[in-house]
């Protein structure tokens, strides 16, 4: 059926995949990585429990306070997530004006959701003002500013901004930030993996050219 | 008002009023059928314009048309004093407006509410203005944009907002004509009507600003047309001459072998200044340098000589042994000295005697004018009978323009864009050298099969070409239609060549195998430098 929709000569047949032999060992460190990067610190310890993995007790503790900037950073407080950051990461928001343009304008963003508009000017003109002389974040800077010409920004053109989507790409943004500055990986291995796995199957369809019905689809190919 | 006076005086005159009234709804003026309300609403804008109040109210009266509306007046007030919420109250009651127009005009005097608190840095109040006058609106979400943007600029850094000037000029192009009448309109026609007028005069021969009062119309008087003076100094057939750039002067050079500078006095005559006497062949041309210091002349197939004008000494002789020369002229830069031998080579020269280039190869003709254009980078000539070569000497590159018929002469016009070329079947062909190299239009009238004839530009904006001709007349020609306008008689023999002053379109030099130079002027007066006007 599917196989034979996408063309047998794409889609290897399952028996193979019984040739490959996975290592317990190596699956439980791709769910731990996953965990870690994500701050699921009870998840880590119960699975740390069953497993017999090792895992440090700084790693904890950074999890645990990368965790609670995250926290502050989704759910309205990202002044307080940005001075977290500062003790856990000191002179990462120096180096990384993107970074900061991004926290900083989160909270303007903050401000105008909680309709405190004369404060998110006074906000926007002490601390934004400097990132408008540079040429990358103009453009930004004026999407952010539109958001305080309306008084219901959530129908203006710049809605996007106010979204819980925006704000997770912003403390996503964060989190590798941090892990990077500590010189952990950025990634997990897990993302690593499913990303590699997409890309290949992408190159592949798209060598086959007019063959091909739809692009590979990650979500269609764990149904099957 | 006349008639018999039967009727009490004031019942008359109330008929009078109510019948005006009553017609000039549906009145209308003129051939094209202008409506008569427009127009006498044209005249109130401008006499509100130059500020006769008085006479205004005195027409709204006597015309019985509301000039302008009450409202519209009190509107335009109301933006001229910058009270910019009584502007939009005031606006609002203009029911005669569409509604978009309304929501245009209300955004550009909100910005300029905004801008004016924000220059007072209220930028608390601009805010307010922004989000809650503004944006909703819902037009021109980019200009909103900008302006929410601009709540951070610095102080002293703030766009200003406009001068209440052209904020109605700009509510002006909202509105529809009629409600609010664009300012200067009446001005506007008159000069629509002048310049309609200047494109199809034929004669236009004169720089001065017209009369309202008649038409434009220049008429055949602005041509030179009447011989003011003749010229008997030469001992043979004249053959060439030339006005130098600045007007003040023309030169002339003659088979008797001489050439001789005239200065253009202040009352238009011309007086002997040099006789530039040294060359041992009849003299074929003459060239003016660029700054009008010096001056070439070209000896038939023997030396070109360089004079300084103000002192008529020669101040060199340019010469290759074994060599004739057959004509001469300057690079746009008066730098260099070109000159055409009678082997058909070109040889640049500097201003000390020296030979920098020569171009050898059929390049000129033994009987060819030269000229240099582009920076000194073309050289024009007459390679072979019946072509004229533009030779770019920098790239060594050519372009020909061919031609049926042989060709006797061709001359530049003054922005080197335009050339004359006089062919022997008797016409004139007028080439573009612009771009593509085109024939743009032909003259034809004059006589020319056996000798050589010189045409060239003249009068104001070049707008004319005058030619010599073998029937001893000069043509002249309105060069944009090609119509024979004018031709001169007088001289008695064969006219060779013509000179157009460049800087007094009223002054023609014409020279001839009879001898004698004419100069010719408009009638009745001696022309000169201040134009005439007619009043």
């Amino acid at each position: 059926m599917k196989e034979e929709e996408i063309g047998s000569t794409m889609d290897v047949d399952p028996k193979q995949y019984e040739q490959i032999i996975i290592n317990g060992k190596d699956s439980h460190n791709i769910i731990l990585s996953y965990l870690i990067h994500g701050c699921f610190k009870d998840t880590v310890e119960s699975l740390v429990a069953s497993t017999g993995l090792k895992v440090s007790a700084a790693q904890l503790e950074d999890m645990e306070k990368r965790k609670g900037i995250l926290h502050f950073a989704l759910n309205g407080n990202v002044l307080g997530a940005i001075q977290l950051t500062e003790e856990v990461s000191p002179d990462l928001l120096e180096k990384d004006k993107g970074l900061l343009f991004d926290l900083l304008s989160l909270r303007f963003v903050e401000l105008i959701s909680s309709k405190k508009c004369t404060e998110a000017l006074e906000f926007a003109q002490a601390k934004l003002t400097p990132f408008g002389k540079m040429q990358d974040y103009v453009e930004k800077l004026e999407d952010f500013m539109a958001l305080l010409a309306y008084e219901e920004p959530e129908k203006s053109p710049v809605f996007h901004l106010l979204s819980l989507d925006y704000r997770q790409h912003v403390a996503d943004k964060l989190n590798r930030a941090i892990l990077a500055h500590a010189c952990m990986p950025s990634y997990s291995e897990l993302e690593r993996i499913i990303q590699q796995a997409t890309v290949v199957r992408q190159c592949l369809s798209g060598d086959l050219g007019k063959d091909v019905v739809s692009p590979f689809s990650l979500k269609d190919f764990l149904k099957s | 008002m006349g008639g018999v006076d039967s009727e009490p005086p004031s019942k008359r005159r109330k008929l009078k009023q109510s019948s005006m009234a009553e017609t000039l709804a549906d009145d209308s003026i003129g051939s094209k059928r202008i409506k008569k309300v427009e127009f006498v609403r044209l005249i109130a804008e401008s006499l509100h314009s130059f500020g006769y109040s008085n006479t205004l109210s005195n027409l709204e009266k006597e015309s019985g048309i509301a000039v302008s509306s009450g409202l519209v007046n009190e509107f335009i007030k109301l933006v001229l004093d910058g009270n910019w919420d009584e502007s939009l109250n005031s606006l609002r009651k203009l029911s005669v407006l569409d509604e978009s127009v309304v929501k245009l005009a209300s955004f550009v005097i909100l910005e300029q509410k905004f801008l004016e608190l924000l220059n007072a840095d209220r930028f608390i109040d601009a805010l307010r203005t922004l989000r809650t006058e503004i944006s909703c609106l819902s037009i021109d979400q980019t200009r909103v944009r900008e302006l929410s943007s601009l709540l951070l600029c610095s102080r002293g850094n703030v766009t200003k907002p406009k001068p209440k000037q052209e904020v109605i000029i700009d509510l002006q192009r909202l509105f529809p004509p009629d409600v609010m009448i664009p300012q200067g309109r009446l001005v506007q026609l008159v000069e629509q009507a002048l310049d309609s007028q200047q494109d199809s005069c034929s004669f236009h021969n004169s720089v001065c600003v017209d009369s309202l009062f008649s038409d434009h119309n220049c008429g055949r008087s602005q041509i030179p047309s009447e011989t003011l003076q003749i010229l008997q100094e030469h001992q043979d057939e004249v053959w060439f001459v030339q006005f130098s750039h600045n007007g003040k002067f023309l030169a002339s050079c003659s088979k008797d072998k001489s050439a001789i500078i005239w200065e253009v006095s202040l009352d238009g005559r011309l007086v002997v200044k040099h006789r530039l006497l040294g060359h041992k062949e009849p003299v074929s041309c003459v060239s003016w340098s660029p700054n009008d210091d010096w001056i070439l002349t070209c000896g038939v197939e023997e030396v070109v000589r360089c004079w300084d004008v103000q002192s008529g000494e020669c101040v060199r002789i340019y010469d290759k042994t074994d060599l004739g020369m057959v004509s001469c002229n300057w690079s746009p830069d008066g730098q260099r000295v070109f000159t055409g031998f009678n082997d058909k080579s070109i040889v640049m020269w500097d201003l000390d005697g020296n030979e920098m280039e020569s171009w050898k190869g059929e390049k000129t003709l033994r009987i060819s004018d030269l000229q240099v254009t582009g920076d000194g980078k073309f050289i024009i000539s007459i390679c072979k009978e019946n072509m004229i070569l533009i030779f770019d000497r920098g790239l060594a590159k050519e372009r020909l323009i061919k031609e049926d018929y042989n060709i006797v002469s061709f001359s530049l016009s003054g922005d080197k864009k335009f050339l004359l070329v006089s062919l022997v079947n008797q016409e004139i062909h007028l080439w573009s050298l612009d771009g593509d190299v085109r024939l743009v239009a032909k003259y034809k009238g004059h006589k020319c099969s056996r000798f050589v004839v010189r045409a060239c530009f003249g009068g104001v904006d070049q707008a004319f070409v005058a030619s010599g001709s073998e029937d001893s007349r000069v043509y002249v020609w309105h060069r944009e239609t090609g119509e024979l306008i004018k031709t001169l008689g007088g001289h008695s023999g064969a006219v060779n060549c013509t000179s157009w002053n460049p800087v007094n379109p009223h002054m023609v030099a014409s020279a001839s195998d009879d001898r004698t130079i004419r100069i010719w002027g408009l009638k009745g007066l001696n022309s000169n430098h201040s134009c005439m006007c007619r009043t």
